[in-house]
């Protein structure tokens, strides 16, 4: 259970996780491809229209220049000053007296007709018909325009700045970055949304099945807006009506356990008296009865703690179980305990700073322990030496998963310590097993009959978030030592009065009662 | 006269032989064998302890300590068959000063009874006269009064403010109450102490939420403010 606890949550952000960046890849990858497209178009359109109109514009501008050219020295002012041109103006006309036989003339000499790339100015004069080319100078691009004039023999260039057309488009290809980004974010975000809605009924199924597993064996699916959902309807009603027979089993095991629990203990009341008539009438026996009645008076005691212990196991089998904290002054409970179960007396040891501690805990389950450490102690130990009390805070190198908290709290520990022979190592383990008798023969754990206290005491101990092992003494003197760890819980400050503790439990018992008789007289 | 029982219980077995355990302590025994019997026999002669079944036939043991609490401060000991919070609060909410769980040892029995008897006739403080602004208790008389009043209080009720009034200002743990109030030990319940602290309250104080007299150190146990 732990497992699924702790490992749930990753898996679940792992798919949710992964439609997220799904989406998000997707709305990124159509943003992205729908912008280089639209950029690749603006640009060659932008390009194109450009393009005509400069050849236009150049052919116009060749033809109204075609006469004045004719004048030698004409300037350049003369010559392009009175034109509408959509570009910078040049002109290579022929002169003999010029080394490559022509004379440029220009009015910014940065577009000189010399400037223009050579095969377009050769292209021009060979094939005699206007010719464009797009070309960079100083990083800039430029379209020049040639337009053949004076019949083929010179050349009227018109430059045209493209700058401002790769600012249209570079402004317009950061637009479509930040677009396709926000797009991006869109699906992720939208990915995010739709997965959470896809896998909240996954999680409503989940803290559903994890209160079950916690005993509210009445937590069911709620028909909320997705459980009308047709898809996932059934889905509800299955789940629903397997907790119904999980339920319904429970409480059959739990009505029998206390039926049960009810028909053995009135014969038992019976005996108890009768035997102890019987006692008090023992002088008055011949012999032979007196032994007999001894016998009986034995055996009636283990047969009671029998059905007692059989009793527990069949309420933690049942999950009938309801822990009964209360306030517990742990020292003088533990003193007053050990004093009314050990034959001998045993030294109870204690920090002095623990004699006021008060930890909540289940008392009875807590005392079940230590009677049984004990009784376990005098069987099979010589009887408990000494009983030790320690506050600590345990250090985490092991990793146990016996604890369910896993916050570096403070823990009590209980340890029962005797001078018996101890306990092989392979055994400390099961001797926590359920009737083990296994290869232990005649040593600890076989009991004289039965090895459920051991168990039993586990069962009380992991009931309340602790646990029990035994360990050799840690003076290294023969012997073992039984220990109980619990988690140290200190009463709550609003908790004033330990009977509104009490009065809580017994609500919440109510609510969880499985004893119908009980509560059908109440 | 001897000490008379009575005692409440459908099986006839357990009847008959709890009657037998009781009657070799030297008590007289009546018994009832459902509830209505029990309240009956009781008007016609109160007895000096009340042991009842909870799981009884027609009405149950709560409403047989209810009816029986309601015209005496007889002590009464609940028997359940289990010994969850249940049980035992409803039973010591009824007016039960205490409980036992089936199976019981006799030897147990009687010692609870011989305490709830010498608390009954208690009256072995050696302070003749106790007061507390205008709370007074008077131990050899068996009486209290607050603002000249008499407040009626159970014999339990009684004994429980003189153990905390006889050392008032002092802490006592719910272990240390059960012990010298109850005779119980190490396996008493706090439970006990705490639903009898409440009634006392509710008896006592002017304001049981916010008790001046009988008030709770927490965690530790509770103390009458001087």
């Amino acid at each position: 259970m732990t497992d699924s606890v702790r490992t749930r949550p990753f898996s679940q952000l792992g798919l949710r996780a992964r439609i997220t960046a799904t989406f998000m890849f997707g709305a990124l990858l159509v943003a992205v491809l729908l912008s280089l497209a639209s950029v690749t178009l603006s640009r060659s359109n932008l390009l194109d229209q450009r393009e005509r109109v400069g050849v236009a514009r150049a052919a116009v501008n060749a033809a109204a220049i075609g006469d004045k050219i004719v004048v030698p020295d004409v300037d350049a002012q003369t010559l392009f000053g009175s034109l509408s041109v959509s570009g910078k103006p040049s002109a290579l006309v022929p002169d003999a007296s010029a080394p490559d036989g022509f004379k440029a003339i220009s009015l910014d000499p940065r577009f000189a007709a010399t400037a223009v790339p050579t095969a377009l100015r050769r292209g021009v004069l060979a094939d005699r018909e206007p010719k464009m080319m797009r070309y960079e100078s100083n990083g800039e691009p430029l379209l020049a325009v040639g337009v053949p004039i004076l019949d083929g023999t010179g050349v009227y260039f018109e430059v045209n700045q493209l700058s401002d057309i790769s600012r249209s488009i570079n402004s317009l290809a950061l637009t479509l970055i930040g677009a396709s980004a926000a797009a991006a974010v869109l699906g992720g975000s939208l990915g995010y949304w739709g997965s959470r809605r896809l896998l909240r009924p996954l999680a409503d199924v989940s803290s559903v099945a994890e209160a079950v597993a916690q005993g509210r064996l009445d937590a069911r699916l709620a028909y909320s807006e997705w459980a009308e959902d047709p898809d996932l309807a059934q889905l509800v009603s299955s789940f629903n009506e397997m907790v119904a027979a999980l339920q319904g089993r429970i409480d059959r095991d739990a009505r029998f356990a206390s039926d049960v629990s009810h028909e053995l203990r009135s014969p038992l009341t019976t005996f108890s008296a009768s035997l102890e008539v019987l006692r008090n009438a023992r002088e008055e026996m011949p012999e032979r009865a007196q032994i007999a009645l001894d016998l009986l008076s034995s055996d009636m005691e283990r047969f009671t703690q029998l059905v007692e212990d059989l009793l527990e196991i069949s309420r933690f089998d049942a999950g009938a179980v309801r822990l009964d904290p209360g306030e517990v002054l742990i020292v003088e409970t533990l003193r007053m305990a050990v004093r009314a179960l050990a034959s001998e007396p045993v030294p109870v040891d204690a920090e002095a700073d623990l004699e006021d501690l008060v930890i909540v805990c289940d008392k009875r389950r807590l005392i079940r322990v230590l009677a049984n450490f004990i009784d376990n102690a005098r069987k099979y130990g010589g009887g408990a030496t000494r009983v030790a009390v320690e506050r600590l805070t345990p250090e985490r190198s092991e990793d146990d998963d016996e604890t369910e908290d896993d916050d570096p709290s403070e823990v009590i520990r209980i340890a029962v310590e005797d001078s018996g022979s101890g306990v092989p190592e392979a055994d400390r383990e099961q001797i926590f097993d359920r009737f083990n008798r296994g290869s232990l023969g005649g040593s600890r754990g076989t009991a004289t009959g039965v090895g459920l206290g051991l168990s039993l005491a586990a069962e009380h101990a992991r009931l309340q978030g602790g646990r029990v092992w035994v360990e050799p003494r840690p003076d290294h003197e023969p012997g073992a030592r039984f220990v109980i760890e619990l988690p140290l819980v200190e009463p709550a400050d609003d908790d004033v009065d330990g009977l509104d503790a009490a009065v809580a439990t017994m609500t919440s018992d109510e609510l969880t009662k499985h004893d119908t008789e009980t509560r059908a007289r109440t | 006269m001897g000490t008379r029982i009575l005692t409440v219980e459908d099986d006839e077995r357990i009847r008959t032989s709890v009657r037998l355990a009781l009657e070799d302590e030297g008590w007289e025994v009546d018994e009832a064998t459902n509830g209505e019997d029990a309240i009956a026999r009781f008007v016609r002669s109160p007895a000096d302890v009340v042991l009842i079944d909870i799981m009884l036939p027609g009405i149950d043991g709560f409403d047989v300590c209810r009816a029986i609490r309601r015209q005496s401060d007889v002590p009464i000991i609940m028997v359940t068959a289990r010994a969850d919070t249940h049980d035992v609060v409803a039973g010591l909410e009824a007016g039960a000063d205490d409980y036992l769980t089936k199976p019981f040892v006799p030897k147990e029995l009687s010692a609870r009874i011989r305490a709830l008897l010498r608390r009954s006739r208690a009256a072995d403080s050696p302070v003749t006269r106790m007061r507390f602004s205008d709370l007074e208790i008077v131990p050899q008389e068996g009486v209290v009064t607050r603002d000249g009043r008499v407040i009626h209080l159970t014999k339990t009720e009684f004994r429980l403010l003189v153990e905390l009034a006889s050392n008032a200002g002092r802490v006592f743990s719910r272990e240390a109450l059960l012990e010298r109030v109850w005779g119980h030990d190490y396996f008493g319940d706090g439970r006990l102490v705490d639903v009898h602290i409440r009634r006392l309250r509710t008896k006592v104080e002017a304001d049981p939420a916010s008790p001046r007299y009988v008030v709770t150190v927490r965690g530790l146990g509770y103390k009458l403010q001087p």
